[in-house]
Formats: structure tokens, C-alpha cells, sequence
């Protein structure tokens, strides 16, 4: 192609980006510090578990704080009527979400997004699901217009992974984000620990002891299997994966004491990174996958150090406090969250990797194994302060912490999975 | 030269309208957008609606392997530790001779001391102080005799814990390495 060529073609890109651009306007800006809430009617859904299904939305977008779902009593137009701008304004409703519901077992939703101010629809989508379906359905609607509002997708259709600890034993469970539909998939041991997700969300790794032994297993999706990953005398523990999804970060005591190991599964290749006369346990890794966090007793008391994924470059992160364990990075990796000791209590932190920017975002109780969702606005974390452990759910500043897993129920050790 | 002028102005109207767009755009070029909406409808019209799906997930029951040895319990007292500590204590070491001069004497037992914590650490940290604990007393009773291979150790943690309450009697209670006397079954 010639010169003049290319930049004519150059030319049209560069326009019809311009033109696409113009269509998707942003209503919430996430990445600015400051924004007002966005003033949203989200009406009763007509038709079979329309009130559900609403009202899931409804919830999901109000934990995000950036929406402010305004009171359904108050609203004049009722499912069937068609959209009127002056039913909405004298509201103060920016955006409304209508929906019709029909069918029973296979149900169709149509759901529309209207702009008040411009008085026109701005979205508008089908989606067909069967009844047992509905909360996976709404946290789908929930998505689609977070990313419509604010251009980025939402993390309503993630999971959280957790262990429920019984009389006897301790056992693996999924649930939504919110707590719901919780189911076993039949993965117990006297001691189970550290569920971690891999990157495409089709895999778990955690650590379990079963018959005196600590062992690393792998739960594959797929293929509806367990098996044991990573077996050595000694004290086992699973971390995260790299994002090759090969490989994946352990502590061990293989060794002598415990240290830190990354294990590449294909090749069933051991290496060690860390060898301290130290406790050095919990290995995150950074999400492009270039740096370690890890907690190590090496100075004295329990500290989080930070180190190239080959093991060199120690560095320590936490200064503050003489009890600081459990890191993990945010998915841009511009901080990490971890529990460190407060007067006398566990609380969740959250720092910058250049050991400045130290957030305190709990104060109730003692609360660990924090985690980012896959977005960075919320943490998963365990906290007993209603009592025994259980899981909570908090904005990534430490707003709107609430409970996700039910009373009576011991939990604990939960993470976010990926987006899928 | 002009052209490259041209492509410069155009590049510099996309940073701008960028720059605007990332707060609230005010509504811009209606007849573009209607447009556009219109097309983005007929294509969204022509998909139908999208399919709700989940993948189902059998159960994989983990296997229980049936242990092979005898476990005995509750001949030997528990050794202390001091809070995040794992040194063996002056006051540990009666206990620690009985439980050599047992193994010494009975060559076809083995020993298994787990390690534990109190609950005020946090899980996986705790993990690795058990280890140390059972560890140190492991070493501890090798320095009396004891063949290594006759010694295992395993961690709980805080997961275990012997006492429920939260107050430092019942913490000092749980920072303990237990002792298991492991005979083989005939």
C-alpha cells in the first residue's frame, strides 16, 4: 500500500472509532475520585419472579455505591405503561430499568434502560433462562447495565469459594456473590485451607489434610475431578497461580521449615525461592505475575515482604505494627490487601508495593484472609464479629461491609473468583 | 505535509472529546447516535436474546484412604509455648524425656507430636508457627536419643483448638504440641 494510502486508511480508523465512541456515553466515571451516586428507578419487573428479579438488580447496583436506588413506592408509571419522561424527572430518576417477564419454566426477559434527561431508551436486550436460573439471570441484567453506566464490566456473576467447617470436618463451598445458591461440590477434609482460583476460573487449588497428611489438591471443573497436586512431608499450602496458569505459588515445609516454592504443574517441577530458618508462608503473587508478597517471621515478628517470582529482591513492605499476614494483590496491582494487628485485634489493610498508602478498612472483631474481586471495588474477608467466623463482603474502602454467609454457619477463608 | 497537518487536528479533536467523555458527556451529535442506535438495535434484534446458562457441576466425592495405624492418645501431657514462640520451654523437657525413653524402649511404636496455636493469629501464618513448634520438639527429642524416623509432625494450626474460650488461660492451653503414639496395625 502506498503512503497516501495508509494514512487515508489511517484517517477512516481514527473516524470510525470517533463515531463508535460518540454512541457509549459514560454516566459514572469509576476511575474518578469523587462522583455522585447515580440517581436510578428500578422498577418492578412484570411477570413471573419479575419482583425477584428486580429486586436482585436493585441490590447488586446498590453495593456498588455508585447508584442510588430510588424508593419503588414512589413510582407513578406502572410496569405495562410506556416509558414517560415526567413520571421519572419529578423523581429525580437519571436512568430507569424497566423489564417484562414471560413464559414460566423457560422464561424471556426484556429489559430497558432509559435516559431521563435525553427522554429515550438506551439500551435494550433480551434474555431467555430457565426458572432455576433467576438470580444468575438478574446478576447478568445487573452487569449489563453497570457496564452501560459506567463502561466497565461488573462482577455480579463471580463467585466466592470458601470453607464451611462442620463438627468433624471442613468443607469446600461456592456461592454468588452475594451469599446465595451456596453448594458443596463434595470436597472435605479434616482441614481444608486456601481455596485459590486459576486465572480462567475453571480450576481450584486449596490445601487439605486428610490422614495426618497436608497435601495440595486441584479441583478441575471440567472434567467433575480432585487430585492431588503437591504431596511432601511437612506442611502444605497452597497459593496463587501465575497467570500461565501452569504454575502456581506454595509455601512448604518439605525442607526443614517453611518456605516459599512455586510448583509448575505440567512438568510436576518443584522450585524453591525462599530458604529462611523462618516461617515463610502465604505466597501472592502480583497480577502480571513479576512479584511475590509473602509473610515471613524473619525479622522477628510476622512481617510482609515482597520479592521478584525468582526469588530474589527481598524487600520488606509492612513497617506498621508488629503482626501484619495474609496479603493479596488488587487486579491492577496497585495495592495489597492483607491483615495486620491493631490493638490487639485483627484488621484488614490495605497498602501500596511501595509500603505507603496504609488504609485501615476494618475495625470490628478479628478479620482476615482478605481478597480482591476481580474488578478491585469490593474485598472478601473473614470476620468474627458476630461471633464464630464468617465470610463478609466490603467496598474496596471499607463501606457497606455485610455478612454473606448465614448465622449458626462457621466460614471462613474465602476468594474471589475471576470474572466469567 | 498538509495531510499530516489534517491527521494532527483530527488526532487532537479524539484526545479532547477523550478528555470531556470521562465525566458526563453532555448529549452530542443526536443524528450520529440515533443512527448508530438504530443499527446497534437491528443487530442486537438479529442475535436474539441471549442465553442464561450455568455449567452444572456433579459431585466429586474426595476419597477417604482408611488409615493403617493405631492411634493412641493422652499418654503424654502437652508441651506449652509462649505466644508466637516456638522454643522449648524449661518447664516442657520432663515430658519430653518420658516420651523418649518410651519410644527408646518400645522400638515398634512412632510418635506423632502436632503442633498448635491459639486462635489470635491468622490461619495460614499460625500453619507455619505449628509446624515450627512440632518441629522444635521433634528436634528436641532426636537431641535425646530418639531416631529421626521415628518421629512425624504435622501442623494444625489454630484449627484444632483444645479450648473454645477467648481468654489467655484457655490461648495458653492451645499453644501446645500434642503427642500421638502411632502403633502398627498386625
Amino acid at each position: 500500500m502506498t503512503r497516501p494510502g495508509l494514512i487515508a486508511q489511517a484517517l477512516f480508523t481514527v473516524f470510525v472509532l470517533l463515531v463508535s465512541r460518540a454512541g457509549a456515553k459514560i454516566y459514572i466515571d469509576v476511575t474518578s475520585p469523587a462522583f455522585k451516586k447515580l440517581p436510578i428507578a428500578i422498577a418492578e419487573f412484570s411477570g413471573q419472579s419479575g419482583r425477584e428479579i428486580s429486586d436482585i438488580i436493585r441490590d447488586d447496583l446498590d453495593f456498588s455505591g455508585l447508584f442510588q436506588p430510588l424508593d419503588r413506592s414512589a413510582f407513578i408509571e406502572g410496569p405495562s405503561q410506556p416509558f414517560q419522561v415526567r413520571n421519572w424527572s419529578v423523581l429525580g430518576a437519571e436512568i430507569v430499568v424497566k423489564g417484562i417477564v414471560t413464559g414460566d419454566k423457560e422464561k424471556t426477559t426484556i429489559v430497558s434502560l432509559y435516559d431521563v434527561m435525553e427522554g429515550q431508551e438506551i439500551f435494550r436486550k433480551a434474555y431467555q433462562t430457565d426458572a432455576s436460573l433467576t438470580r444468575p439471570l438478574a446478576h447478568t441484567i445487573a452487569n449489563d447495565i453497570y457496564r452501560q453506566i459506567t463502561g466497565q464490566p461488573g462482577i455480579f456473576r463471580s463467585r466466592i469459594a470458601y470453607v464451611t467447617r462442620y463438627g468433624s470436618h471442613d468443607e469446600l463451598t461456592i456461592a454468588d456473590w452475594d451469599g446465595q445458591r451456596a453448594y458443596r461440590p463434595g470436597v472435605k477434609g479434616t482441614v481444608l485451607l486456601s481455596p485459590r482460583w486459576t486465572r480462567d476460573a475453571s480450576r481450584l487449588v486449596y490445601s487439605s489434610e486428610r490422614n495426618r497428611q497436608w497435601e495440595i489438591y486441584l479441583l478441575d471443573f471440567r472434567k467433575r475431578s480432585e487430585r492431588v497436586l503437591f504431596s511432601a512431608k511437612g506442611t502444605n499450602l497452597a497459593g496463587d497461580f501465575l497467570p500461565d496458569g501452569d504454575q502456581f505459588l506454595l509455601s512448604s515445609s518439605t525442607g526443614g521449615t517453611p518456605d516459599i516454592y512455586k510448583y509448575r504443574i505440567s512438568e510436576s517441577k518443584l522450585t524453591r525461592l525462599t530458604s529462611s530458618r523462618s516461617v515463610d508462608v502465604s505466597p501472592a503473587a502480583s497480577p502480571d505475575g513479576s512479584l511475590i508478597a509473602f509473610v515471613s517471621d524473619r525479622q522477628g515478628s510476622p512481617q510482609i515482604f515482597i520479592m521478584g517470582t525468582d526469588g530474589y529482591d527481598i524487600r520488606r513492605l509492612t513497617f506498621s505494627g508488629s503482626y501484619n499476614t495474609s496479603p493479596s494483590w488488587s487486579p491492577k496491582g496497585d495495592r495489597i490487601v492483607f491483615s495486620g494487628r491493631q490493638g490487639g485485634k485483627n484488621q484488614i489493610f490495605t497498602i501500596s508495593p511501595d509500603s505507603s498508602h496504609l488504609t485501615q478498612l476494618t475495625d470490628r472483631g478479628n478479620n482476615e484472609d482478605p481478597s480482591f474481586s476481580p474488578d478491585g471495588r469490593f474485598i472478601v474477608f473473614t470476620s468474627d464479629r458476630d461471633g464464630d467466623r464468617a465470610v463478609y463482603v466490603m467496598r474496596a474502602n471499607g463501606e457497606a461491609q455485610k455478612r454473606i454467609t448465614p448465622k449458626g454457619v462457621r466460614a471462613f477463608g474465602p476468594r474471589w473468583s475471576p470474572n466469567y | 505535509m498538509r495531510r499530516f497537518l489534517v491527521l494532527a487536528v483530527i488526532l487532537g479533536m479524539i484526545g479532547s472529546g477523550c478528555a470531556q467523555r470521562k465525566v458526563v458527556t453532555p448529549s452530542e451529535a443526536p443524528q450520529e447516535a440515533t443512527e448508530q442506535k438504530a443499527a446497534k438495535e437491528a443487530q442486537e434484534a438479529k442475535k436474539g436474546p441471549e442465553k442464561i446458562t450455568e455449567q452444572k457441576m456433579e459431585k466429586v466425592e474426595s476419597k477417604e484412604v482408611a488409615t493403617k495405624v493405631e492411634e493412641v492418645s493422652g499418654i503424654f501431657d502437652d508441651i506449652h509455648f509462649d505466644y508466637d514462640k516456638y522454643d522449648i520451654k524449661e518447664n516442657a523437657k520432663a515430658v519430653l524425656k518420658s516420651v523418649a525413653d518410651h519410644l527408646i524402649k518400645s522400638a515398634s511404636e512412632k510418635i506423632l507430636v502436632e503442633g498448635h496455636c491459639d486462635e489470635r493469629g491468622t490461619s495460614e501464618y499460625n500453619l507455619g508457627l505449628g509446624d515450627r513448634r512440632a518441629k522444635a520438639t521433634k528436634d528436641y527429642l532426636i537431641s535425646l536419643g530418639v531416631p529421626a524416623n521415628r518421629i512425624e509432625t504435622i501442623s494444625y494450626g489454630k484449627e484444632k483448638p483444645l479450648c473454645n474460650e477467648h481468654t489467655e488461660d484457655c490461648w495458653a492451653k492451645n499453644r501446645r504440641a500434642h503427642f500421638v503414639v502411632m502403633k502398627g496395625k498386625k
